[in-house]
């Protein structure tokens, strides 16, 4: 066999971004402590795009104009590092990023034991981001609760498997994308790639804030 | 000026079909005590995704001797062929001269428990044929379905028209809430799940990958 040398390519690629605030255990401990005194009426949204599910508190989508000087600091990070992906994962010039108005919808989401979310994406918006405020309990017998589970974004393309796609690098899989979020994480993705929350088998609070952001 | 009547016709249509298996009503009992018999560690797929609160067999129900199950499967299958050949071209005769593949397994889902979302591959069709469903959920309306994941590429521009839009054309997933006797009937390349139980009792279904093989032209197929 003659061997050729090839250049291989992720053509149809899905950019993630990720990082990790350090520390993040005091501001987490306010911002905990901040959306669990808030997990009021008053702050619920009104209008969820989903059936809501008693388990799962989902905020307003205002989170990032509450002045507390916790929110804010999260706000900067979490916006910081969705600009730094679009940045790395595009061709926009950093001089005319700083001239686009950055839009965003963020809320947190409290989740208690059975809760989960739905498969679903965000229309209307570029980037979205998940930031975790606290991990939750992971029972042993539950190694799937609370996952953020990141689908494929090319349906039937794993509808054909033989030895020779089934075993693809990891940018090349044909399969989901599970994620164990810690606490100061941040991902940032596509806000086109559906996306879910497993069910939470945690006895405790799975906490978590999220955003969309689109840009004019 | 009056604007004549449009045609408009679902061009990108995925079938999905709703099929009652006869005699139901004394083949579920009978399922459903044997299931519950031999959800047990030595019957258990060891490489599905497995819960506390979920059971899944291994997929070899197809060669169970037992009455009821070679029933049961018998039903799904020619329930199967039946969807299939009413949106196929093919003549009564060649649809019958196909021979089925299949595999076949059982899966208890308890209060509190789900399945997760797959797909499977080198599959033409999948069948879920439901033993045994808890009552509905006052709190929670999708307890328990069947839920199909939208697979067309997503229209993530939308207008004020978007909320209006009707079935078949409505972006976004299909739910079916399984009943007892009644199988579904749809792609096995649709990723699928079943939403958590939150009513007491389980739901028991079967669930089946099928496809068929012309073995005059097509010899060979993929492991599956």
């Amino acid at each position: 066999m003659v061997s050729a040398a090839v250049r291989l390519s992720p053509i149809f690629a899905v950019p993630l971004g990720e990082a990790r605030l350090v520390p993040c255990e005091r501001l987490n401990r306010e911002l905990e402590a901040l959306f669990l005194a808030r997990e009021t009426d008053e702050h619920r949204n009104p209008m969820p795009s989903h059936i809501p599910q008693e388990e799962v508190f989902e905020s307003r989508f205002n989170l990032f104009r509450w002045p507390e000087p916790c929110v804010q600091e999260l706000r900067k990070f979490m916006l910081d590092t969705v600009a730094e992906t679009v940045l790395q994962a595009s061709t926009v010039s950093a001089q005319d990023f700083t001239n686009l108005k950055f839009h965003n919808h963020t809320w947190f989401h409290v989740t208690r034991h059975a809760g989960s979310f739905v498969s679903h994406n965000h229309p209307m918006a570029s980037w979205s981001a998940v930031y975790c405020v606290r991990v939750g309990e992971v029972p042993p017998d539950q190694p799937g609760s609370g996952l953020l589970r990141l689908f494929d974004p090319r349906p039937g393309a794993n509808a054909y498997l033989d030895p020779g796609n089934a075993q693809l690098h990891a940018s090349f899989r044909l399969s989901p994308l599970e994620v164990r979020l810690e606490e100061g994480q941040v991902i940032v993705f596509p806000s086109y790639v559906f996306h879910e929350v497993t069910p939470f088998y945690g006895r405790d609070t799975r906490i978590t804030v999220a955003t969309n952001c689109w840009f004019a | 000026m009056s604007t004549p009547a449009p045609h408009v016709v679902p061009l990108f249509a995925t079938p999905f079909g709703v099929v009652s298996l006869p005699e139901a009503q004394t083949l579920n009992p009978a399922l459903a005590a044997l299931f519950a018999e031999r959800a047990t560690a030595q019957w258990r797929d060891p490489l599905a995704p497995q819960g506390a609160l979920t059971f899944r067999s291994r997929a070899d129900l197809t060669d169970w001797p037992e009455e009821p199950v070679r029933q049961a499967i018998s039903g799904m299958l020619a329930g199967v062929g039946s969807v299939a050949a009413s949106i196929n071209e093919l003549g009564t005769e060649q649809f019958a001269a196909l021979r089925v593949q299949a595999r076949a397994w059982f899966t208890i889902v308890r209060s509190d428990g789900c399945v997760p979302p797959a797909s499977y591959p080198n599959t033409s069709w999948l069948a879920l044929y439901c033993v045994t469903a808890p009552a509905p959920a006052k709190a929670r309306f999708d307890s328990g379905v069947l839920r199909m994941h939208e697979s067309r590429p997503g229209p993530m521009f939308q207008d004020a028209t978007h909320s209006g839009i009707r079935v078949p054309y409505r972006p976004g997933h299909y739910a079916w809430r399984p009943v007892p006797g009644q199988m579904a009937v749809f792609p096995a390349a649709i990723t699928h799940e079943i939403a958590m139980v939150r009513a007491a009792g389980a739901l028991v279904i079967v669930t089946a990958r099928i496809r068929f093989v012309a073995s005059d032209h097509q010899a060979w197929m993929p492991p599956w």
